[in-house]
């Protein structure tokens, strides 16, 4: 009798094409098609991914400031860009440094970034028609848009400075209709957020934590030397599962020297 | 009578002095499609193959093409030959209709002048090749004793061509009345365009999306049947006139990254143009044009991943302009400048590249720490001790602030200072400091102001 309940449930779910929930409908665990994945290009992570992040599902790179999640991003887009891929950054709050990601190798010209409104700057609550969530929902709209196209190898979407009381305004299903889209496609769509967001089930999420650290004893000789991200992999039904330790190191985009002797 | 049908022949005609070279192709036109403007305005060149069929011999069609040219007003002279070279010459020379039988042009153009040759020079549609196409040669000629054209064409080709080159015995083929390269029939200038009035004058974009829809779609096969792309969409809509004033046109002109000719494309992108320009009343006439391009021919890669085709990166990125701003989308592109953060934006227009899709790890890559750039400063609160900061404390939601753990500074930079608007110019000390909260911030004071920013997060 029971089994045939769950026959029941199976069928209904099949139906309506969510058998993808269910643990027997679930790829094997070998992910063995190199195709079918977007390596971060960071072996340690790479390895802890079993091969990348994988292609038609939503992923997610979570993280508190500092965390090494946009550096992941970047240089994921990188790797994508030297494959002759093209990507998509819906920047939600204009937050792109754009000589970082030069610096991180990102072909730009095959970068396409959609720059939200930078409303750091402006104070105000967070209510109904506020600049924060018009802002969310023209980069929803907009990540929408570039995925409906297709053909890009990676489109991410940046909500790692939207305030948690924002976020928690985003319908739930908004990450299960992006989940749909594209679904089959060869897109890797990864969402940038601070807190785990989207559960999707066929996506991973990373969850970063970072370290900075520093070189030299003196004032005048400190500088920061990079982050030391610890990365942990949280898989639907812990398939995938595991940590990783990357190293990131700064290199000055600019013609930093020694600091000035500070005034006392 | 077979042959008679099938016989190459090609007709000249001259007109008198001041006659409208319209009216001339007009009357040309009327006998054949092959019809080749030369650079003089009065005069033409057709061709009449096959012609026999329908008029009768050559002669009654040089009669039949002067009866037409006189019509329309303008008295011409006719020369029918089997090349056009020959045609052309004699024409020249001689006034009224000349018919000269083919195979027998060499003979009919020798006693001609041979200073004829040298009012074909400089003719770009004439079959001369530039290297000849001035009358250069005609003085190496004259001081040869040649007068007529049969003296030319009577020189031994080699020795001529030991002499002067191929260029002499290219003057002697056409002194022999001999085409060195088939006609090329002049094609009227084709207009692109589509016109409807309205019976009722419509206001919203809805209805008007049928209105383009059934305007571009006989453009879009017009496009087709000859092989073109749209490079520019033209939509001109003229607005219901107000009693009193001028009939106001709304146009717009849509510049087409690649050549386009799917008519639910360019219907899209003139949508979405209109959205964010609309216009200003009642619509009761729609133009639509397009300046016509050379198709884009494409070729698919089996090893490559292939990129969204242009009509779809084209409807994305009006769409998304339409969002979020025109100046808002595309690809970024750093500056020559020493401007903290600067950057310009540019089209987003990837190109196909033969990079073989790789699934190897690259193995010695450095990654760099990001920033994540405040493109508006985010005024803070330091407090300094030794000159260090101590605590940064941010009045905006989410960023709170806190102890300094570590610092490193100051960086000075400075720049533009001599620009006259103040936003040019920078002048500011640089820090890196690491909050209590294990985030790492870059912040910087303004020398001028005294002023604190957060400049971003290094991430």
């Amino acid at each position: 009798m029971a089994n045939h309940a769950l026959a029941a449930v199976e069928s209904a779910l099949r139906d309506r094409k969510l058998d993808r929930t269910l643990t027997t409908a679930l790829a094997p665990l070998e992910r063995v098609d190199p195709s079918a994945l977007v390596p971060m290009d960071v072996a340690p992570l790479d390895a802890c991914l079993r091969g990348g992040l994988p292609r038609g599902h939503l992923s997610e790179l979570v993280g508190a400031r500092s965390s090494g999640r946009m550096t992941l991003l970047l240089q994921m887009m990188a790797a994508a860009t030297s494959r002759g891929e093209i990507v998509a950054f819906v920047d939600t709050l204009d937050r792109l440094d754009v000589a970082s990601a030069a610096a991180a190798g990102v072909d730009l010209s095959r970068l396409l970034w959609v720059r939200g409104q930078d409303i750091s700057g402006r104070a105000g609550p967070f209510g109904p028609a506020s600049p924060t969530e018009r802002a969310i929902d023209r980069a929803l709209k907009a990540l929408n848009l570039v995925l409906q196209a297709g053909g890009f190898g990676v489109v991410a979407i940046d909500l790692a400075d939207v305030p948690p009381v924002a976020i928690r305004q985003i319908p739930f299903n908004t990450w299960m209709r992006v989940q749909r889209v594209i679904e089959g496609s060869d897109t890797a769509c990864v969402l940038l957020a601070s807190e785990p967001l989207a559960r999707s089930a066929g996506g991973l999420t990373v969850t970063l934590a970072g370290r900075a650290t520093w070189v030299g004893t003196s004032d005048r000789s400190r500088r920061l030397s990079g982050i030391d991200v610890r990365a942990r992999v949280v898989s639907p039904r812990k398939r995938i599962d595991g940590d990783a330790k990357v190293g990131i190191v700064v290199t000055e985009v600019t013609d930093r020297d020694l600091p000035i002797a500070r005034a006392r | 009578m077979c042959d008679a049908v099938t016989r190459v022949m090609f007709g000249a005609i001259y007109a008198a002095e001041g006659s409208s070279s319209e009216v001339l192709l007009a009357s040309a036109q009327e006998f054949s499609p092959r019809v080749d403007r030369v650079s003089d305005p009065r005069e033409i060149v057709l061709d009449l193959s096959g012609l026999t069929r329908l008029f009768g011999d050559a002669r009654t069609i040089a009669e039949e093409l002067r009866r037409t040219a006189a019509d329309r007003g303008v008295q011409i002279r006719v020369a029918i030959a089997g090349t056009r070279t020959a045609a052309r010459l004699m024409v020249r020379h001689r006034a009224g209709i000349t018919i000269i039988e083919p195979g027998t042009e060499a003979a009919a153009l020798a006693p001609l002048p041979l200073a004829l040759l040298g009012e074909l020079a400089g003719d770009v549609n004439s079959q001369l090749p530039k290297s000849v196409g001035n009358w250069e040669l005609g003085v190496v000629f004259k001081s040869w004793g040649l007068r007529t054209l049969g003296e030319l064409a009577a020189l031994p080709s080699d020795d001529l061509a030991a002499r002067l080159g191929q260029d002499g015995v290219r003057w002697q083929r056409l002194a022999r009345g001999e085409d060195a390269t088939p006609l090329v029939p002049s094609v009227p200038e084709e207009r692109f365009e589509q016109a409807l009035d309205l019976e009722w004058p419509i206001e919203e974009l809805e209805p008007l999306a049928f209105v383009l829809g059934r305007l571009l779609e006989p453009l879009e096969a017009h496009l087709e049947r000859r092989g073109r792309g749209a490079a520019v969409l033209h939509v001109r809509l003229f607005l219901v006139k107000s009693a009193g004033e001028t009939r106001d046109v709304h146009e717009r002109s849509l510049q087409l990254p690649t050549p386009i000719r799917d008519a639910r494309t360019l219907r899209t992108l003139a949508l979405l143009d209109l959205e964010s320009h609309p216009p200003t009343g009642p619509i009761d006439r729609v133009v639509v044009a397009v300046d016509p391009t050379p198709a884009r021919i494409v070729q698919f890669s089996l090893i490559t991943r292939p990129l969204p085709s242009p009509e779809q990166l084209s409807t994305l990125m009006a769409r998304l302009q339409a969002l979020m701003g025109e100046t808002r989308c595309g690809s970024p592109a750093l500056v020559d400048a020493w401007t903290p953060g600067a950057f310009e934006m540019t089209t987003f227009t990837p190109v196909d590249t033969n990079a073989i899709h790789s699934h190897e790890t690259r193995s010695s890559v450095d990654m760099t720490v990001a920033l994540r750039r405040f493109r508006h400063p985010v005024p803070a609160r330091v407090r300094l001790t030794d000159g260090k900061p101590s605590r940064v404390t941010i009045d905006r939601r989410g960023m709170d602030g806190g102890g300094v753990r570590v610092c490193a500074g100051p960086w000075r930079t400075s720049g533009q200072w001599w620009r006259k608007s103040e936003s040019d110019g920078w002048d500011r000390d640089e820090w890196d400091v690491t909050l209590t909260d294990g985030a790492t911030y870059r912040l910087f004071r303004a020398r001028d102001t005294e002023q604190w920013f957060v400049d971003g997060v290094l991430d």
